[in-house]
């Protein structure tokens, strides 16, 4: 009985390989010898079984993955979501191994079967792989070939690992044993299993993760803009507090005037809660807010302001309203009604006086609240517009594909450009050709953001990760991961340390760009974020999302040191506020220099039907 | 396996002119383009992202196709959708009817309505943290935040406070601002103190009107409800405070419907109530009428009961059930006063016609019989009790009048006058109230004889007959889908009883009638068809002859003018 099955696999396989000669050899032995004429060890007999049904039944993908899998469920819950993590990449390189033996039907009802155990994390990932049915598409796509040709690796400790060990060789899975060998890199950590929210498992990275940390040990120069605007605004108001700590010296003494210069800060603080006007406190908190963050001088020649326009900037810091987590802004909500779910962007001068949308129809439409002008632009150009003279002055092209995001630079009269062709793209504003090309993502690049100081340009991508650039070399700075969908919008903190992105699974996370670590995530939203912005102080982060509502985040409070206790505390922002609005998904937000938040979005009431 | 099957290659290929795809190239080609179309998809569903939408559209598809540098299809949107129908002889070919447009019927069709034009307008979402209750914002209460918000709260509170602190609920703080206050004290004010009538008008349509009350709903709902029990003797008042509950209906701003159920005895009360206003003997007031017009506030209200129950009756499927058997009890029970029947009847009118067929129009001649003594002179000496009862008449009348009208309406066929008896009404004198109680004492002394002279064979035979009917009765109540009440059974074999006895009487009647007058007129197998009209009433499919006969035994002329011209010349 089994000398025939052993027979027969040993012919199949023969056949298989085209090995004529020795398929010949082999049944004329198999002839001369009528029975039992050799006698097998029974161990190579067993392999010899188990290799043939391997190779020819691709069931038992799915059989092994499904033990597996039962196996991984049941195991202690301790050591479980180490467990878990690689369970997914095992189901993906099963499912593709299917498709690549030609097995189109089997890898079909595979991925059918399991994949709604990922479908919560990985849904865009899943509809990518879940057409692709023959070798080709595997070659051909970008998600495929990457994981194929990169280990992903998986963090796990020691008992996790030893336990997944034993397993894979007591059950005489070696075909999991095969896959978890040539795709997963296992990387065991000394000490206890992780807990569950330290870090999921991070998106399937084309690029070896190893690169990551390499990139983001690149030092930066994250500070604010050296003699910016703020910085001046502070200059004046340690000047105003050094009058009227002079006014009030003959009352506090002479040590006081030997102290003015350094701890004059502290004294005035003090002093000025005592006479109690609010403005006064307002200012002198922010400028304290902001001392501790150094200045950075730019890379790129600056634009000068006129005299004017600097003094008008300075009344708004002055007149700025103090936000906290316990004193929320204002928000004013720019409505459009009567869209027609056409339009696709909006935007809102800082003063808040003018409110441009951008339509499917390539019109742009400026409404100045009072009178209302049109403009069209069009596909795969940047275009730059006069609002006064409601002409186009300029042209940019360069890009290949549509323009996904374009975004001006806090001072100077340059702009960053993201699109589909996988680049982002500096340009000046007198030059028709950029400056500078940003290669590097995987996938399109959805967003851009500049870094206050303009020495660096933060860019998001479909590809879920996060890059910080040098706006001068065109170099890669930093790396995130960590995001699970497509990165929909990113926002700079004033100081400049810190950067929050939102993707599309309405998850924000926050990055700290010094070290290049994730801070913390901000869940709460249901829909994409759409916008993203910080108060002018950086105490506030306020979200928009396509779940109709605007959330604000405290920033301060989720960025205290964590507590001794255990470095893998869950640590969230702080979800402030939720503040519904009424069927009207958010666009666009941004903080005024007075700390106003102004919202815009499209009336979308639901169609009864 | 693939979710295009290679027939659907070949099919596409011969609409290309390909005629002969050999099955291996359409097997291999499947997979393929199965790949290219989920490509195309995810390339639309970026378009879709990158125009902050969440709704697919065609044109996200159309810049996907561009992306990929693939041609647009091009052509003119149709606005509805496509409609595929399947090839004649082909199992699984479909194909886009495409409707022929006649170009010139084109160009002659008056241009459709142009759409509004984008416009923006500015609103307040928060200020300071706080949103104000304005109608471009989300109602306060509507809002709920997600499961998974709270349980994070929740988390990062026991974070806060305890690290294995116990979760404690606290109780629900209900803050209300310092301006709700005092438009509360005012509001209640104003409808105590019973300022000038221009005053409460502003007042009730600030009610109706103005968002952000919402909070304010319990304090309005107990208020009514407490002034209600305690002021039922002042017309004035209880009329101010319907009102106020009509505009917190009506306000747009405010989800009432938990508050509802408390609200709805206040309501009821002011319908059925025994006494409403001031005794006549305390009214000395010069300038003051006879007596409080109670009858105009009971009008009000059970309009205001018909509106409420068209609102919400959606919502909660038993609100008008059990309002109708609150009502029904009043009006069925034989003790209760003239004024509670009044309103019993004014508020089942008000629910509308049908109502009035399945709960009214069955026991409308035990309630006759019941309401007779105090319409006779003879019987009830008092005036006010009298007009009392005329009253009830009155608006019995016009209740049963209109379910008639809206019966004729729909079964204008079925409607012949079988036992239409002119003879009968003959000594009808034309002024209302003697006629009516000349019927009635007509037909009393009749239902005395009939019940003293031994029954006749055929009417033996209707009393067995009637028996299955009134199981019939019962499981009707339960079964049909159109029956929105439902009375308690023991009510039911009650009514059912009476029932039999009237629909004997008013056999046994029409009998004697047919004896004393014209035997031509009306064959025996008529009457026979006719006996029991009214006990049958509530059914939908009744036949309308003989019912509305018998109703205008009871009634009299007076239903005539409920009779639509058309039906009315049959009796002419």
């Amino acid at each position: 009985m089994e000398e025939e099955q052993i027979k027969n696999a040993v012919l199949a396989y023969l056949q298989k390989k085209g090995y004529r000669q020795a398929e010949l050899a082999f049944q004329e032995e198999d002839l001369k010898s009528t029975s039992s004429s050799f006698k097998t060890d029974t161990d190579i007999a067993n392999q010899i079984l188990r290799y043939s049904k391997l190779d020819n039944v691709p069931a038992s993908y799915k059989e092994a993955y499904s033990k597996l899998r039962n196996w991984v469920h049941s195991s202690l819950d301790l050591y479980k979501h180490e467990l878990l993590r690689i369970l997914y990449p095992v189901f993906l390189h099963c499912f593709m191994d299917l498709v690549a033996k030609g097995f189109q039907q089997e890898a079909r009802s595979f991925f059918q079967n399991f994949k709604d155990d990922y479908e919560t994390l990985h849904l865009r990932d899943l509809q990518k792989l879940e057409g692709v049915l023959s070798s080709d598409h595997l070659q051909e796509m970008e998600l495929a070939r990457s994981l194929r040709e990169n280990k992903v690796t998986v963090k796990m400790c020691q008992f996790s690992f030893d336990l997944l060990l034993q397993y894979l060789h007591n059950t005489d899975s070696s075909l999991m044993l095969g896959v978890v060998n040539e795709h997963i890199n296992l990387q065991v950590t000394p000490g206890q299993p992780t807990s569950w929210s330290d870090d999921d498992m991070g998106p399937l990275l084309g690029k070896p993760q190893e690169g990551v940390s390499e990139v983001n040990t690149k030092e930066i120069k994250w500070g604010m803009l050296e003699d910016s605007l703020e910085d001046k605004a502070e200059k004046e108001l340690a000047g105003e507090a050094e009058k009227a700590e002079a006014e009030g010296k003959e009352a506090e003494g002479d040590e006081a005037r030997k102290k003015m210069g350094e701890a004059g800060k502290a004294k005035k603080l003090k002093k000025d809660k005592v006479s109690g006007t609010a403005g006064k406190s307002l200012k002198t908190e922010t400028t304290s807010t902001n001392s501790g963050v150094p200045r950075v001088k730019s890379e790129l020649p600056m634009a000068i302001f006129s005299e004017e326009s600097e003094r008008r900037a300075l009344d708004d810091l002055r007149n700025r309203a103090r936000l906290s987590s316990s004193a929320l802004p204002s928000v004013s909500f720019y409505t459009f009604l009567n869209t027609h779910n056409s339009l696709n962007c909006a935007s809102i001068s800082t003063d808040g006086a003018m409110v441009v949308g951008g339509f499917a129809d390539s019109s742009l439409k400026v409404w100045d609240m009072t009178k209302s002008t049109e403009q069209h632009s069009s596909f795969s150009s940047v275009r730059l517009w006069n609002i006064p003279l409601t002409a186009n002055l300029v042209c940019y092209k360069g890009h290949n594909y549509p323009v996904w995001d374009v975004q001006f630079s806090p001072v100077g009269h340059y702009f960053a450009s993201a699109s589909h062709d996988r680049t982002a793209r500096v340009w000046s504003m007198d030059r028709a050709q950029p400056l500078r090309i940003m290669v590097g993502h995987f996938s399109d690049v959805d967003c851009v953001q500049w870094h206050v100081n303009c020495n660096y340009i933060a860019t998001g991508s479909s590809d879920k990760t996060v890059r910080l650039w040098d706006v001068a070399t065109g170099e890669c700075m930093r790396l995130f991961t960590g995001h699970r969908g497509m990165v929909t919008c990113l926002s700079m903190s004033p100081d400049g340390r810190y950067m929050a992105s939102g993707d599309e699974d309405g998850a924000i996370m926050l990055w700290d760009l010094g070290s290049g670590q994730s801070i913390s995530p901000l869940m709460g939203h249901t829909g994409s974020v759409w916008t993203l912005d910080f108060s002018c102080e950086g105490s506030l982060l306020a979200s928009g999302s396509a779940d109709n509502s605007v959330r604000i985040w405290d920033v301060i409070g989720s960025l205290k040191p964590p507590r001794i206790e255990e470095k893998n505390a869950i640590r969230r922002l702080r979800l402030l506020k939720t503040l519904p609005t009424k069927a009207t998904p958010v666009y666009s937000l941004r903080f005024s220099k007075r700390n106003l938040l102004f919202a815009a979005g499209a009336f979308n009431p639901a169609k009864k039907l | 396996m693939t979710i295009l099957l290679k027939e659907t290659v070949q099919t596409i290929a011969q609409s290309i002119g390909i005629n002969n795809l050999p099955e291996e190239v359409a097997e291999a080609l499947a997979p393929d383009v199965e790949y290219r179309m989920r490509e195309i998809m995810q390339g639309a569903i970026k378009c879709m992202l990158h125009s902050k939408r969440t709704t697919l559209t065609t044109e996200d598809v159309n810049s996907a196709l561009q992306l990929h540098n693939i041609e647009p299809l091009y052509g003119f949107a149709s606005g509805g959708p496509l409609q595929f129908k399947r090839a004649v002889g082909q199992s699984d070919l479909f194909y886009v009817d495409d409707a022929e447009i006649d170009f010139k019927e084109l160009m002659d069709a008056p241009l459709p309505k142009a759409p509004l034009d984008t416009a923006v307008v500015i609103h307040w979402l928060a200020i300071e943290g706080v949103q104000p209750a304005i109608p471009e914002n989300v109602p306060l209460e509507a809002f709920t935040p997600s499961v998974e918000l709270k349980k994070i709260d929740t988390l990062l509170s026991k974070k806060k406070d305890d690290e294995f602190g116990v979760e404690v609920k606290l109780p629900v703080k209900h803050v209300l601002s310092q301006e709700l206050q005092v438009y509360f004290e005012k509001i209640t004010g104003l409808i105590i103190s019973r300022a000038n009538p221009s005053l409460i008008k502003a007042a009730l349509d600030s009610l109706a009107t103005d968002s952000g009350l919402h909070p304010l709903v319990p304090y309005f709902t107990q208020f009514i409800a407490d002034e209600v029990v305690r002021n039922l003797d002042d017309i004035d008042l209880l009329f101010s405070l319907m009102r106020v509950v009509r505009s917190l209906l009506i306000n747009p701003h405010i989800h009432i419907d938990p508050y509802l159920h408390q609200l709805m005895p206040s309501v009821i009360t002011c319908l059925v109530a025994k006494r409403l206003g001031r005794k006549s003997a305390e009214n000395s007031a010069p300038g003051r009428k006879f007596i409080d017009n109670h009858w105009d506030l009971r009008d009000y209200v059970a309009n205001l009961i018909s509106f409420i129950c068209r609102r919400f009756g959606r919502v909660y499927h038993n609100l008008q059930p059990r309002i109708t058997k609150t009502l029904l009890q009043a009006f069925l029970d034989p003790k209760r006063a003239m004024t509670q029947h009044y309103g019993a009847i004014k508020g089942l009118a008000a629910l509308g016609p049908r109502v009035v067929g399945l709960t009214v129009l069955p026991n409308v001649e035990t309630f006759l019989k019941h309401l007779a003594p105090d319409l006779s002179m003879e019987a009830q000496r008092s005036e006010m009790k009298r007009n009392e009862a005329m009253r009830v008449y009155g608006t019995l009348l016009t209740a049963i009048g209109v379910c008639m009208t809206s019966r004729l309406k729909y079964f204008p066929v079925f409607f012949l006058p079988r036992t239409w008896n002119p003879g009968g009404q003959g000594k009808i004198v034309t002024a209302r109230r003697t006629v009516v109680s000349n019927s009635l004492s007509d037909s009393c002394t009749v239902s005395q004889l009939t019940n003293t002279s031994p029954r006749k064979t055929t009417t033996s035979a209707d009393a067995q007959d009637s028996q299955p009917m009134e199981i019939e009765c019962i499981g009707h109540s339960y079964h049909s889908s159109m029956s929105t009440i439902e009375l308690p059974s023991q009510d039911v074999k009650s009514d059912a009883k009476i029932v039999v006895d009237v629909s004997g009487m008013d056999h046994s009647q029409h009998q004697s009638q047919d004896m004393a007058r014209s035997r031509e007129q009306v064959e025996p197998s008529d009457s026979d068809k006719a006996i029991f009209p009214l006990s049958d009433s509530w059914k939908e499919d009744v036949t309308l002859g003989p019912l509305f006969s018998s109703l205008i035994d009871l009634f009299g002329e007076a239903l005539l003018p409920f009779v639509p011209r058309t039906e009315l010349n049959i009796f002419l």
